[in-house]
């Protein structure tokens, strides 16, 4: 029981690093992914997303995460450039590769609550005089996040669990923490385990919190509730 | 005299070299009620619809008030100005459409509000108190917080209507706003525009209820394959038209809804 606690205690020391990592990176892919659906409306721009997402969704995070850790770290180029001090640090690295990888599943997935947006939506907001900028920020992207929210909730899980692979780069996040009390007492199903129910209840509060958020913001809409 | 309200001339438009609209000048003075009548395809939607350029003409000239766009190179885009003039135009008209196209995330409230503080700029008590008074007009005041979605069709098109009218436009423009509702909706709609036109409100109704449109209006325009066949005064055009095809048009509809 003793030995339950302490590692409970310890991991929830890797917590805030989790939460971190997750939230920054939904954050930086979040701001990507809008950006490429942007980059979607030009003919070359259309090319270039459909080239990223193939690419960092065709491939696993880990491999990615290696990559910009150990791969970018071994050009000459990098080492001597202005990034150096940032990308040496795992840190940062782990973030990199995190957002990037995020980016290309959220940007499908705003690309298809951008496609949800009615033509009879765009065209009540041309006749009232709004400018391009002002359809897209009012109209356009308010109705796609609602649309997209149900299957947003999906990416922040998987985001959530996803930070445990900068563990294998030597972030002490809750995984990394796991992995390193498991190698000093050889009790890896209690640690694991412990480790796991704190991903689980995260996990259940963003479904939660996510879930409200939907109700909040449109509660009789597209039948959510009526 | 002072300009029309809306005056729309030598207007031309093709899609896929099929002309839909031949040479079409169209005047609305200040109080007229307009209703621009004929069948599927004759192309009243196409030209009401190009009034606040949701279709672009490939000819002719648009104005609305002192503000004018003239289109004259068919396939090149709009110039920077045009573009300023339209948004202008847009700011001054208010459309209300087949299908309500009220927005899915907004409330009633919302929706009526959105043009007048973000487009017009207007401030947030004046729009929410000219909206609530709006809103008693159309007789949905006790609405004003619910969602699009929870409302029959008639209630989304007469909130639609409001919608319209926050915007203090100098003309309204319906396109056959009654035909996507149920039948026993269609009464409190026309009610509504009818109570529209006895304030003197300049309007231009596409629309296939004959009775309304004769009754409501002090014009009336039969369109034919993209042509204005037959316009005059109502008592002309629904009782004794020139045109024989009005003629058999207007007839068919009679007594379809006498029947």
């Amino acid at each position: 029981m003793m030995f339950l606690q302490q590692t409970l205690v310890a991991l929830l020391k890797g917590l805030p690093l989790t939460i971190n990592l997750a939230l920054l990176s939904l954050l930086g892919g979040g701001v990507l992914a809008l950006l490429l659906n942007l980059l979607r409306m030009t003919r070359v721009g259309s090319f270039f997303c459909r080239f990223y997402v193939w690419l960092f969704r065709g491939t696993p995070l880990l491999i990615q995460i290696f990559m910009v850790y150990y791969g970018l770290g071994s050009l000459p180029a990098v080492r001597e450039s202005l990034f150096w001090p940032l990308l040496r640090d795992p840190y940062w690295c782990g973030l990199l590769a995190l957002i990037l990888n995020d980016a290309a599943y959220t940007s499908e997935i705003l690309r298809g609550g951008l496609r949800a947006v009615s033509q009879q939506s765009l065209e009540a907001a041309k006749v009232s005089g709004m400018s391009s900028y002002k359809i897209f920020t009012r109209i356009t992207l308010p109705i796609a996040i609602r649309q997209a929210l149900p299957a947003y909730s999906n990416e922040i899980i998987s985001m959530i669990k996803a930070t445990s692979l900068v563990s294998t780069i030597s972030l002490m996040e809750m995984t990394g923490i796991a992995d390193s009390i498991v190698s000093s007492t050889f009790r890896a199903l209690e640690v694991f385990l412990s480790a796991a129910v704190i991903y689980l209840i995260l996990t259940m509060l963003v479904s939660k919190g996510v879930s409200m958020l939907e109700r909040r913001l449109s509660p009789y809409y597209f039948g959510a509730r009526s | 005299m002072t300009a029309p309200t809306i005056m729309l001339s030598h207007l031309r438009k093709s899609y896929a070299g099929h002309e839909v609209l031949h040479d079409i000048s169209l005047t609305a003075q200040d109080g007229d009620v307009i209703s621009l009548i004929g069948a599927s395809g004759s192309g009243k939607s196409t030209l009401l619809r190009c009034i606040p350029f949701l279709e672009v003409p490939q000819a002719g000239e648009v104005a609305v008030g002192d503000i004018n766009v003239t289109l004259d190179n068919a396939d090149e885009k709009l110039s920077r100005e045009q573009r300023r003039r339209i948004k202008l135009m847009r700011m001054q008209l208010g459309f209300v459409f087949q299908s309500f196209n009220l927005w899915p995330h907004k409330t009633v409230m919302q929706n009526i509000i959105e043009a007048p503080v973000h487009v017009q700029k207007r401030s947030h008590k004046e729009a929410i108190e000219e909206a609530e008074a709006l809103l008693h007009k159309v007789g949905l005041y006790a609405k004003r917080d619910a969602w699009p979605s929870q409302l029959s069709g008639g209630q989304q098109q007469r909130v639609a209507i409001a919608r319209a009218l926050a915007q203090q436009p100098k003309a309204i423009l319906f396109d056959e706003p009654t035909s996507a509702l149920d039948p026993e909706l269609v009464g409190e709609v026309l009610r509504v525009i009818r109570s529209l036109a006895e304030e003197g409100r300049t309007m231009i109704i596409v629309t296939h209820e004959m009775g309304f449109a004769r009754d409501v209006s002090n014009k009336a325009v039969f369109l034919h394959q993209g042509m204005i066949e037959e316009s005059g005064s109502p008592e002309q055009v629904f009782l004794d038209p020139i045109s024989p095809r009005c003629r058999t048009f207007v007839n068919s509809h009679f007594e379809r809804n006498a029947g």
